[in-house]
């Protein structure tokens, strides 16, 4: 009896602290497919939460004011989502997208990566557009360019936003392309 | 066997993530740009860290792309400070320090899969040790313009 008890508890203690099942959070999804290989459409309702805070407790007012990666505690189980990435083709991430709704309840859509291959690859996102819960207008993830625009006004210019971002390029003239101190046309002779 | 149902009752009542308590740790691994290395956007893993993805890992954080901390295991810690900066999307300790292979101490937590790192001190910075251009050019291909147009 002893023994039967031992290896029930062990058996509910593992399945709760691993995901219970993989929920499929498609149904409803109108996200775009970006052909990723681990990549599943997912719609579903969540709070907007400062992940430091939610992970450690240091939580400062407005969910860090933009400075902070920003989550989506998942309704339908708690699952704190992490949206790596906005709708926008290119490097950004998606913060700048959601910090209008701190703290709020929403609706989201976009892709789920869970890549049982590479580790940690698990509940991540990517974010395509967020509403309020309730609300019937989307408000598309495509923001972060604009913003850029504004804080970086010296860097207007042709050509996409990286090509032209101030810090990238100062670190790129101290230290090349590679990090390695090569000059351009010696970095791009090695691609050759 | 009525204190079976007690246990389910216990364990699944509670959300299924571990606790979110800190444990002090110390980590070696490089800081790479989550976006690509686990979306597969650009190719297989081994070609989005290093040297020859140094540019994007560049833009990325610069564009606000989680930083994690690649370990020599494979684990992926999602970094949420360094040494007190807590500017975890597009700061600029995080900028400075993209492809860099550093040692790291600091409190671990984990929450529904995902790992999660602050480090209090950067033990030591080793710079960009992975020269994998040297295998893979530059990745993605048109990170280095030609300088001749």
């Amino acid at each position: 009896m002893k023994t039967f008890l031992t290896a029930a508890t062990l058996v509910i203690g593992s399945l709760a602290a691993a995901p219970l099942f993989a929920q499929d959070f498609s149904e409803g999804s109108t996200a775009k497919a970006w052909n990723l290989y681990a990549e599943t459409p997912a719609f579903f309702g969540a709070k907007v939460v400062d992940i430091t805070c939610e992970v450690t407790g240091d939580c400062p007012d407005n969910c860090g004011d933009g400075n902070r990666q920003l989550g989506l505690l998942r309704d339908a189980d708690d699952v704190l989502v992490f949206p790596n990435k906005n709708s926008q083709s290119g490097f950004q991430g998606a913060t700048v997208d959601l910090l209008p709704f701190c703290d709020a309840q929403v609706e989201v859509d976009g892709l789920l990566i869970q890549d049982e291959d590479i580790k940690g690859a698990t509940n991540i996102y990517l974010v395509q557009k967020i509403r309020m819960a309730g609300a019937e207008e989307w408000t598309k993830a495509n923001t972060w360019s604009k913003d850029w625009a504004k804080k970086y006004p010296e860097a207007k210019g042709k050509g996409p936003w990286f090509r032209r971002d101030p810090r990238v390029n100062a670190i790129i003239a101290d230290s090349g392309y590679f990090g390695q101190g090569l000059s351009h046309a010696e970095a791009y002779e090695a691609t050759q | 066997m009525k204190i079976l149902p007690f246990f389910a009752a216990v364990f699944l009542s509670a959300p299924a993530y571990a606790a979110t308590e800190g444990e002090r740790v110390q980590v070696r691994g490089e800081l790479i740009d989550t976006w690509c290395y686990f979306s597969g956007v650009m190719g297989g893993t081994d070609a989005v860290v290093g040297s020859a993805h140094h540019t994007c890992a560049l833009w990325c954080s610069a564009g606000g792309i989680p930083v994690g901390l690649l370990a020599e295991d494979g684990t992926v810690y999602m970094v949420l400070k360094i040494e007190g900066d807590d500017a975890n999307a597009s700061g600029d300790t995080q900028l400075n320090l993209a492809s860099h292979e550093i040692t790291a101490d600091g409190m671990l937590y984990a929450r529904d899969g995902l790992n999660y790192l602050v480090v209090e001190k950067v033990v030591t910075d080793h710079g960009i040790t992975n020269l994998n251009h040297e295998d893979y050019g530059v990745v993605p291909g048109f990170a280095i313009p030609n300088p001749n147009k």
